[in-house]
């Protein structure tokens, strides 16, 4: 299930370390590049190509917050929610962008668009309050603009 | 640490001073006083963890409590376990682990021997203060068809991942997600192949997070008598406790046995208890009449089989041993020497049957794994046919042994081997001769035949790459002396006789001693004590003059002297009408002999074949004579495992009313045949095969001794390319054989036959994962998925012999190569799972 | 003020080129040390400049490297860049803007502890940093200040950014080192598992924070002695209530009040009325302690501490109960769950919370919430569930009348404990 491409990859990255499990989350991460996220599948084709048990693969997947072993939307949206960005309205922010996709955080626009995630603080607290947009970090970040921001995303 | 003087240090715990080891935790120190300390996370057969915080001590000028479980004893160290804080911060851990712990005792399987029930009783608080809502998960999850998980009443205590990570090595179960969500899970996807072990989680749970899926809810402890007992389902002979309640068996646990199990069972051992209270168990003898076979009496039945063995000795001949007590072997053996006849032997299923002279099955003593350098498994599938074996060569490679394989198939623990190379089928000779060869190179002395070896063609022949061998021969020498531990997939492969001599060349090179790890339950028992056509009890030559004399002094007879019949000639001479009684006690050649059709010309040729069974087997049905006879949970007597080790094994439920010990039989036939063979009880049988067997002792191993090692190389067999697949016969632990399938889960675990295609051939043949084929030999065919599978190597067939549709007699023809073809059923396209 | 050192070239657009980064002053400490110091010097300058580790623990840098065995054939050196620690961000602001100075230390630190494999640990969330850092090791490359005999000595080194991804434990050291192994970030066990001996793979594993690296740089070029003139520097992130949210240079020892003015003030000119110093870790201390310095010491003496020197304002209309339930469940959120007291204590502790957030509180409330801030110090495996009892021991002692207000209100009837009622007889139990 995985591009040829992105198997060369991991091979390459699993030659960076003395032992192969540690190209792991390197790994778990670009196939999430491929695919989004994490399906079974590609946990078992990750431990063949790292000669890992699947258990394994499966064991530390799980354990990570940003390895998504259920599918998420074409972009995720990560609101920071922690103390620095509470104190400067992340609620607000966060109840705006939930109100413009229609999806609580935690959950996928039925579209398939965007996930939504509260998160933890993305140190960034002199942008508070902030978030990420996929790769891209936006703040300090108004209500009107958060809700902007997700708006256009495609 | 090695190297290091062996010191102790002293310390106080509660006031009381003890000396101990360095390195000892303060746990261990405070046990060897008769303290106590808490713990749930800790398990003594895993390096410490700290994890679950229970057995917290205080420590003089130390900040903060220590957890005693992962805390180093140091001298003059004042240790207190139940100072105030100590007493305190248990409270307030248990109080922790509790507040989302069901607390559903009265309906726990663990109720009554739960560490948390026990020690929440000890030094736990006694009123909640939690007063919100308890964390869900869904209620009892299957994991498996013999394992169920409640993760509500998990406390986390990673006992259960650890044993897979550090003691099976098979990563059975693992935590998944974090901190509150934490849960002991499988992974999303389905596995090749289920965990053999995964029983010992259930042992080690210290909740009734994991129970059995076979035995919950069916007893509470305390209702369950233990009886103890050893594990016959292989020749590892793993000491077991057997709960039984209201005359049925209801359990198997692991008996601590250090030598032998330790304290582990494999999956088998665990689960396969329930054939015992099959309702389809034996209970009458039958007797054939006008071509059927019909109730009868046992009189009616043993006058009949008297009779006949009367009429027809000495050329009558008995096979079978491996579910006998080493007792009962006993019994039959004198049974049939009494009547003139060496024919007997207990290797039922095996074709290749050279004198146990030289050859008999059975190991060293396993603990020799604890110390070896190296071990070099020979066509063995250690997992699959000695799985508790597997845990302690775990545990010597994770101290630094060598670990080293060939075999015609992938074994499922070659990620934790040196090197294990993968060769053609009945190939292992070519490739023991190659690696011989490098190694007398390397030390610069290649001698006699060894010089005859080319190791490219060696290679050639075993379709294995040079570099392979290479490796091989790299690691020997680290090995060394190795411990060379040849398996059923070689023994019963083509060319044994290549084979052992190739083992033996590479032994009077690398040195190093060598096991034949062969035969199931008592199998190794039967031959030591007699059933072997040319050794009386003991291994002692037929023509001892002194064991004859002593035989003589307690049998009052001697036996005879002319050379009897191993297995495979027997049927050879039924076959040609010369001989004509056929007694087999417990086994089922029908199916198992590998090589059907001598079976059928044999069982053609007898004039009466008999049969002592639990069920309704192949051979049983073609038998004239049928006479049940008791499980091994149902009578008592001594067994001996792999290392020739004798164990007792006493009763732990009554038979079916009906069926009779195959001891009781003998000693009846031999009443009726005017050869009394009275013993008071089986305790006299087993002193009088002391006395006449010297070396067999009650818990020690026999001490087998191998031929010297000799340089002889032997040119392959030639055989003919011929059309499809070769077949690599595999009996996988779990089946679906006469015992296992009556065993609730084991089927579900053991799943559908389904035949192994190398990638390559599948791709040749368009098959892919579960396609419907038909396989066929010419002699044998069989309908079944295909698994794609890079365990076999390219132009091979792995079959799973044990399965209803694959019997050994037609499935492994050992001394040949089989070649099947497939034919695919289904409509192409259908792609399942 | 001294002029800042740290962050004194983050804002220049050409610093994280390595051409504008050489022409001020780059790679001076580097080329000095591989021609004229030995190992040994480097790492005894490093400990004159008394540099301590800026990642939280604020252990002596020069100390734990003289742990590091001299004679191991493999060790490795590990750059935490995992700044997880809520209200901190200033290793992102030195890797964004100035990331040659990383890789720079990187450089030394590799040197004075015969390293040839270094990997930077760096969250998921950092893509920018990321981009930059994996740019200016690739120059680094070319210019020969990294790989096989670096600057024509015998020294080589090679550097590798690793993601982390999504787990805020892994910023502990034992943890990420778990978790660069590709396994579950879960902490080691200490003994005997001290990184500076039996780190990475169990070889001895040198492990700093960014901006600990980002200072050896500065200190090799201009001497121990200058260093501790410059204050010594210290990054401090200052963020909440405040006008311009931060990293502040200040010398170490600075005071909340001197930060804040810094940081522009406080916004709408309200009063403080509480602040962490040193991340959501720390202690927060109520606004009288606004004059002390934010050192080690003096924070130990309140029950606080350094941390990470993230200052989080918090003005007169704060919520305290609602910014220590939010504290207390991040910790929840980011357990690791390995350890009893730190899995249930932080889910039991933010149930209370949430409970009296919901005016559902009982006055009992606040003795239990007490309670279980004893039983969860000094019993967990590592210092992440300890970082939730100091926020409730403040909330409890310094704001106990925020909690009694919402506890006042409430209107729900009050629940009575339960009984555990355990029902099998144990044999001889
Ligand atoms: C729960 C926890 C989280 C931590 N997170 C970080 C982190 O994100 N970044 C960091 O540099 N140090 C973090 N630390 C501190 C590290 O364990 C370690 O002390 C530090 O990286 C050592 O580097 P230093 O000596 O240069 O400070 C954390 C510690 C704990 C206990
Ligand atoms: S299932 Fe049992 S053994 Fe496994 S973690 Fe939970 S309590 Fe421990
Ligand atoms: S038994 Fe010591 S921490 Fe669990």
């Amino acid at each position: 299930m995985l591009s040829e491409g992105a198997k060369r990859e991991i091979g390459a990255l699993r030659a960076r370390y003395p032992v192969a499990q540690s190209a792991l989350l390197p790994a778990l991460l670009r196939v999430q590049e491929e695919l989004g996220w994490v399906p079974p599948e590609a946990m078992a084709e990750v431990g063949r190509l790292l000669d890992l048990p699947v258990e394994v693969v499966a064991e530390v997947a799980s354990f990570y917050s940003l390895i998504f072993t259920e599918p998420v939307g074409r972009h995720v949206v990560q609101v920071c929610t922690n103390v620095s960005c509470l104190l400067s309205g992340a609620e607000a922010v966060r109840e705006r962008v939930e109100r413009e996709l229609g999806v609580r955080a935690g959950q996928t626009t039925p579209d398939r668009r965007v996930t939504l995630l509260a998160v933890e603080c993305l140190a960034a607290c002199d942008q508070a309050p902030c978030m990420l947009v996929d790769e891209r970090r936006y703040g300090p970040l108004t209500p009107e603009a958060a809700a902007r921001l997700v708006r256009e995303l495609d | 640490m090695s190297g290091e003087p062996l010191s102790t240090v002293t310390l106080t715990i509660d006031g009381r001073t003890v000396t101990v080891p360095r390195g000892t935790t303060v746990y261990h120190a405070a046990r060897q006083v008769g303290i106590e300390i808490p713990i749930f996370c800790y398990h003594d057969r895993m390096p410490p963890l700290g994890a679950c915080r229970m057995c917290f001590v205080q420590v003089e000028r130390m900040p903060r409590l220590q957890t005693s479980c992962t805390l180093e004893a140091q001298e003059g160290m004042v240790v207190w376990t139940e100072s105030p804080e100590v007493v305190e911060a248990r409270r307030a851990i248990l109080e922790f682990l509790l507040i989302n712990h069901p607390l559903d005792c009265p309906i726990c399987d663990k109720g009554g021997e739960c560490p948390l029930q026990d020690n929440t009783f000890k030094y736990g608080p006694g009123a909640s203060r939690f007063v919100e809502p308890k964390r869900h998960f869904p209620k009892a999850l299957r994991l498996s068809p013999v394992l169920t998980l409640d993760r509500e009443r998990c406390i986390l205590c990673w006992r259960c991942t650890r044993f897979g990570e550090v003691v099976a090595g098979d990563h059975a179960l693992k935590g998944h997600d974090r901190g509150y969500r934490t849960h002991i899970d499988t992974p999303p996807v389905t596995l090749e192949r289920p965990s053999k072990f995964i029983g010992n989680t259930i042992a080690i749970c210290p909740v009734g997070a994991l129970t059995s899926g076979v035995y919950r809810f069916r007893a509470r402890p305390w209702d369950n008598r233990p009886t103890p007992a050893v594990c016959t389902h292989c020749g590892v002979g793993c000491a077991t406790w057997v709960d039984a309640r209201g005359g049925e068996v209801v359990r198997v646990r692991a008996r601590e046995k250090p030598e032998v199990n330790d304290i582990w069972l494999c999956d088998l051992g665990f689960f396969g208890y329930d054939y015992t209270n099959h309702p389809e168990r034996l209970r009458v003898p039958y007797v054939r009449q006008d071509g059927v076979l019909r109730e009868a009496t046992w009189d009616e039945a043993l006058e009949r089989v008297a009779r006949a063995l009367e009429r027809a000795a000495p050329r009558i001949g008995a096979l079978g041993g491996e579910r006998l007590t080493v007792e009962e072997a006993y019994l039959l053996g004198r049974l049939f020497r009494a009547l003139g006849s060496n024919h007997v032997d207990a290797r039922a299923d095996s074709r290749f049957a050279p004198s146990p002279r030289d050859w008999v099955w059975g190991a060293g003593p396993f603990e020799a794994l604890d110390t070896a350098a190296g071990v070099f498994l020979v066509g063995c599938d250690l997992t699959e046919e000695y799985p508790v074996l597997w845990l302690r060569l775990k545990r010597a490679l994770d101290r630094g042994a060598v670990g080293l394989a060939v075999a015609p198939k992938r074994l499922e623990v070659e990620g934790y081997l040196h090197a294990a190379v993968v060769h053609q089928y009945g190939a292992e000779a070519d490739v023991l001769y190659a690696v011989a060869r490098l190694l007398a190179e390397r030390q610069g002395s290649v001698t006699g035949p060894l010089r005859e070896v080319d190791v490219d063609a060696s290679c050639r022949r075993a379709g294995v790459p040079r570099e392979a061998v290479e490796r091989l021969a790299q690691y020997l020498p680290a090995a060394a002396p190795v411990l060379l531990a040849v398996g059923r997939l070689s023994w019963d492969g083509p060319e044994p006789e290549r084979t052992l001599a190739a083992v033996q060349t590479l032994r009077a090179v690398c040195g190093g001693d060598l096991w034949l790890l062969r035969g199931k339950g008592n199998a190794v028992g039967a031959l030591l004590a007699g059933l072997a056509p040319d050794t009386l009890p003991g291994l002692v030559p037929l023509d001892h003059a002194e064991a004859r004399e002593r035989l003589r002094g307690v049998w009052g007879f001697e036996p005879p002297r002319e050379v009897g019949l191993a297995a495979p000639a027997m049927l050879e001479a039924a076959a040609a009408g010369q001989l004509r009684v056929l007694y087999v006690a417990g086994a089922d050649p029908a199916r198992d002999f590998p090589d059907g059709s001598l079976w059928q010309r044999a069982r053609a040729g007898l004039e009466l074949l008999v049969v002592t069974e639990l069920f309704w087997t192949e051979t049983a049905r073609q038998a004239d004579v049928v006479l049940p006879a008791l499980s091994s949970f149902e009578r008592p007597g001594t067994v001996v495992n792999l290392e020739g080790r004798p164990q007792r094994v006493a009763p732990s439920r009554m038979g079916p009313p009906g069926a009779r010990a195959d001891g009781d039989i003998l000693q009846l036939l031999a009443e009726r045949l005017g050869r009394p063979m009275d013993y008071g009880s089986v305790e006299a049988i087993w002193e009088e095969l002391r006395r006449v067997a010297p070396g067999l002792e009650l818990d020690r191993p026999y001490g087998f001794t191998r031929p010297q090692p000799e340089v002889d190389v032997r040119p392959a067999q030639p055989h003919d390319p011929g059309e499809g697949l070769v077949v690599v016969p595999a009996s996988p632990l779990f089946r679906k054989g006469e015992m296992s399938s009556r065993c609730r889960g084991l089927p579900d675990l053991a799943g559908d036959a389904a035949v192994g295609v190398h990638p390559g051939d599948a791709a040749a043949l368009s098959l892919t994962d579960g396609r419907v084929v038909e396989v066929d030999t010419g002699a044998a065919s069989a309908r079944v998925p295909v698994a794609v599978t890079d365990a076999v190597p390219p132009g091979h067939l792995l079959v799973p012999v044990g399965f209803p549709e694959f019997p050994r007699a037609r499935w492994a023809a050992s001394g040949r190569r089989l070649r099947a073809r497939i034919r695919v059923l289904e409509p192409a396209g259908r792609e399942s799972r | 003020m001294p002029e800042p050192v740290l962050l004194r070239h983050v804002r220049e657009p050409d610093q994280a080129d390595i051409h504008g980064y050489e022409r001020r002053g780059g790679y001076t400490g580097l080329r000095r040390a591989l021609r004229e110091l030995s190992p040994e010097q480097v790492t005894d300058l490093v400990d004159r400049a008394q540099l301590r580790g800026r990642g939280g623990a604020g252990f002596p840098t020069g100390r734990k490297w003289k742990f590091v065995p001299k004679d191991a054939p493999v060790k490795y050196l590990v750059v935490n860049a995992d700044e997880g620690e809520p209200g901190t961000f200033k290793d992102r602001t030195l890797l964004e803007g100035d990331p040659h100075l990383l890789v720079e230390g990187i450089a030394l630190a590799a040197y004075a502890n015969g390293v040839r494999t270094a990997y930077v640990y760096m969250r998921r969330e950092f893509y920018q940093a990321r981009r930059q850092l994996e740019k200016a090791i690739a120059q680094a490359y070319e210019r020969g200040y990294l790989g096989q005999g670096i600057l024509g000595t015998d020294f080589s080194l090679d550097v590798y950014v690793h993601p982390g991804a999504g787990a805020y434990i892994a910023g502990e050291e034992t943890a990420l080192l778990e978790s660069l192994e590709g396994k579950r970030a879960m902490p080691r066990l200490k003994p005997p598992y001290f990184p500076a001996v039996m780190g990475l793979y169990n070889k001895p594993t040198v492990l700093n924070n960014v901006e600990t690296l980002c200072c050896v740089p500065w200190i090799i070029r201009e001497g121990p002695e200058w260093w501790l003139e410059q204050g010594p520097p210290q990054l401090y992130s200052v963020s909440g209530h405040v006008n311009s949210p931060q990293v502040v240079e200040a010398p170490l020892g600075t005071t909340a009040r001197e930060l804040i003015e810094r940081a522009g003030g406080m916004r709408g000119g309200r009063r403080v009325k509480a602040f962490y110093p040193g991340g959501t870790s720390s202690r927060p201390l109520p606004a009288r302690h606004l004059d002390v310095p934010l050192r080690h010491e003096e924070l130990a003496k309140l029950g606080s501490m350094l941390g990470s020197a993230a200052v989080i304002v918090m003005d007169e209309t704060t919520d305290m109960v609602k910014v220590i339930a939010r504290v207390c469940e991040f910790y929840r959120e980011e357990s690791c769950g390995k350890c009893t007291p730190c899995r249930e204590g932080t889910v039991w502790v933010t149930q209370i919370l949430d409970r009296i957030l919901h005016g559902r509180g009982r006055p009992e409330d606040l003795d239990l919430l007490a309670s279980l801030a004893r039983n969860m110090t000094g019993t967990c495996f590592c210092p992440l569930g300890e970082s939730v009892p100091p926020s409730l021991r403040a909330g409890l002692e310094d704001f106990r009348d925020e909690f009694e207000a919402y506890i006042r209100a409430a209107r729900e009837p009050v629940q009575m404990p339960v009984r555990l009622h355990l029902g099998a007889p144990a044999p001889g139990g």
